[in-house]
């Protein structure tokens, strides 16, 4: 057989379970609802960097699962979050993407943060600390004590990135979250405080785990030049792609030769603590977090997804807060090479997300995408995604490759758990 | 004899719009002949969600000149960029060897392989909005950019692009 005819193309795949799935995961109306209630909803969201809000009353906003939130530094200097919505007429408190409440705004005092429609005030705790006019308005049926801000849990970890859950039931902390998919870099990333020097963000209209599914997987290398030239060796095809509990991988390390690509350095010179210089280590969190680190600069992919066929993607570049000027050009110059908007392969990537997006948009044939790649758990192993479509299955009881039914296990990862524990009882 | 200021300030402007039509047309070399050996580029933008100038690109004239030759070896977005470049001032040195401009930019991108070429190739949008803020080392009839600061206000590039704007 060699093309397909309509039957053949929709037939089911000779595969096992798990080695493909449906594309309406990615297309669906009710399918994305049901990600960003038991999903976005649910989960710990990596939302900014500490180093963002530096200082006491500082502060940022940003949106999980179309919720508005803002985080601020309290005077205590501890991080909070706090939906961005005013208790009195629902209106966004705060519209700025980041300041500083040392200052007063128009319709508020300063160290407060105030809705301008009608001048509700808040501390930094949450707390109602004004109601314009309020006993000519409310006598004594209405006050401050019962109209604070709706507090999310947040948590500060992993190199003081600032975690936020609109789950106030999650029961767990972000360590435990990450089922030890983090620890690969804790050490490099917690020896001293790191500092964001990149910031741009892209929406594109494919569905958000097109861009997650490419950050798990790298037999896509065959879109990027530089990887090819730079990577393909043997101990780039010996790096292994490791599963964690809840949907997590990490992908471990080899030596990148940088200066394969012509105009490129080698990255010796400048990497993190505890890591060898020009390696590179990669962890994909779920559902949709992706932390990067080439040598002397650390990428943060976070998402917001906007649609089924649309994600706003923030790029974040990081190094350490101690950095010289010197040192800190170059990690921003090794960074924009490859990861910046006009770098080498964030344009490939995002080319190629935005193609399958088109293919795959809301209302078209579903079809059948393969995740069948099976080497060893390497890097071209496509256990990454299968092992993300098994949480994914499970949490939204639907099974990935026919998501109108409901989620049965995944028979490889039964037995690769099994594995995993006989020989941790070993040691 | 010397060239006058005014006369120094139509050639800037000249070599400003020429170097528009060499970008516009991926005539790489050319842009590059028309930089000095110490030139140095950077695209810029000052991003409020961080609080910080970002820069997103850039290099010294080996870098981009390396970049540059390497396009065709990459998979690149193909849609044609058209540079709008509004000259809005010229200062020339007293001593007549440097000056620096300051011109408006708007670029524009028509779609052709971006999306779904057969629903939107032809399609034309705004890319990006910002300014060349430009140095010129001037040496006797010899105009040649020194440093080129493209200063954006656009900030969300979604697709980016592999070539210099």
């Amino acid at each position: 057989m060699s093309s397909r005819n309509h039957t053949q193309w929709n037939a089911t795949p000779d595969l096992q379970r798990g080695e493909w799935v449906d594309s309406r995961i990615y297309s669906d109306e009710q399918i994305f609802e049901d990600e960003l209630n038991k999903i976005w909803k649910k989960t710990w969201i990596p939302v900014c960097h500490e180093s963002e809000l530096k200082e006491a009353y500082s502060f940022r906003t940003m949106t999980i699962a179309r919720e508005p939130v803002i985080v601020v530094r309290g005077k205590d200097m501890v991080v909070r979050a706090f939906l961005n919505v005013c208790p009195h007429r629902g209106n966004m408190i705060e519209r700025r993407p980041s300041g500083n409440y040392k200052k007063g705004t128009p319709s508020g005092t300063p160290k407060t943060m105030t809705c301008m429609f009608h001048a509700w005030s808040f501390d930094m705790k949450g707390k109602c600390v004004n109601i314009s006019r309020k006993e000519a308005g409310y006598q004594d049926r209405l006050n401050e004590s019962q109209v604070g801000l709706r507090e999310l849990k947040c948590e500060v970890y992993f190199g003081g990135f600032v975690w936020v859950s609109l789950n106030d039931d999650i029961g767990v902390t972000v360590a435990e979250f990450a089922k030890g998919s983090l620890d690969v870099l804790l050490p490099s990333l917690s020896e001293e405080p790191l500092e964001v020097f990149h910031y741009h963000k892209a929406i594109i209209p494919c569905n958000y785990k097109l861009w997650h599914d490419t950050n798990c997987e790298f037999y896509h290398d065959y879109l990027h030049y530089h990887n090819r030239i730079t990577g393909f060796n043997d101990a780039y095809f010996a790096r292994k792609n490791n599963g964690f509990d809840g949907g997590h991988i990490n992908v471990g390390s080899f030596e990148v030769q940088y200066e394969n690509y012509e105009g490129s350095h080698g990255r010796e010179e400048l990497s993190f603590p505890h890591l060898p210089p020009n390696h590179w280590y990669m962890i994909d969190m779920f559902p949709g977090v992706n932390f990067n680190l080439r040598g002397s600069a650390l990428r943060c992919d976070l998402m917001t997804p906007l649609g089924p066929n649309s994600v706003m993607i923030e790029f974040r570049g990081l190094g350490l807060a101690s950095d010289s000027k010197k040192d800190r050009q170059t990690r921003i110059d090794h960074h924009n090479s490859i990861w910046g908007p006009f770098g080498r392969n964030l344009h490939e990537d995002l080319l190629a997300v935005t193609g399958q997006g088109a293919s795959m948009h809301p209302l078209a044939e579903s079809r059948k995408i393969l995740h069948g790649r099976h080497e060893n758990e390497t890097i071209h192993d496509e256990n990454g995604m299968r092992h993300y479509y098994e949480e994914w299955g499970k949490l939204l009881d639907r099974n990935p490759s026919d998501p109108m039914q409901k989620f049965k296990p995944y028979p490889e990862f039964k037995e690769q758990v099994a594995q995993r524990e006989a020989a941790a009882a070993v040691e | 004899m010397a060239a006058s200021n005014n006369e120094i300030q139509q050639k800037i402007r000249e070599l400003i719009y020429n170097t528009c039509i060499h970008l516009d047309d991926y005539q790489w070399e050319d842009w590059h002949d028309n930089c000095a050996s110490n030139f140095n580029y950077a695209i810029k933008a000052y991003s409020p969600e961080v609080q910080a100038d970002i820069k997103y690109h850039g290099g010294d004239k080996e870098y981009m000149e390396s970049i540059t030759k390497l396009l065709n070896k990459h998979n690149s977005d193909q849609s044609p960029l058209r540079r709008h470049c509004t000259v809005y001032r010229v200062d020339v040195a007293k001593d007549g060897k440097s000056a620096t401009a300051i011109s408006s930019l708007v670029v524009h991108q028509t779609q052709l392989d971006g999306v779904n070429s057969h629903v939107d190739a032809g399609t034309t949008s705004v890319f990006l909005v910002g300014r060349y803020n430009d140095k010129f080392v001037i040496d006797g009839d010899s105009i040649k950019f020194e440093d080129r600061e493209v200063r954006l206000d656009t900030r969300r590039l979604d697709k980016g692009t592999h070539w210099p704007i």
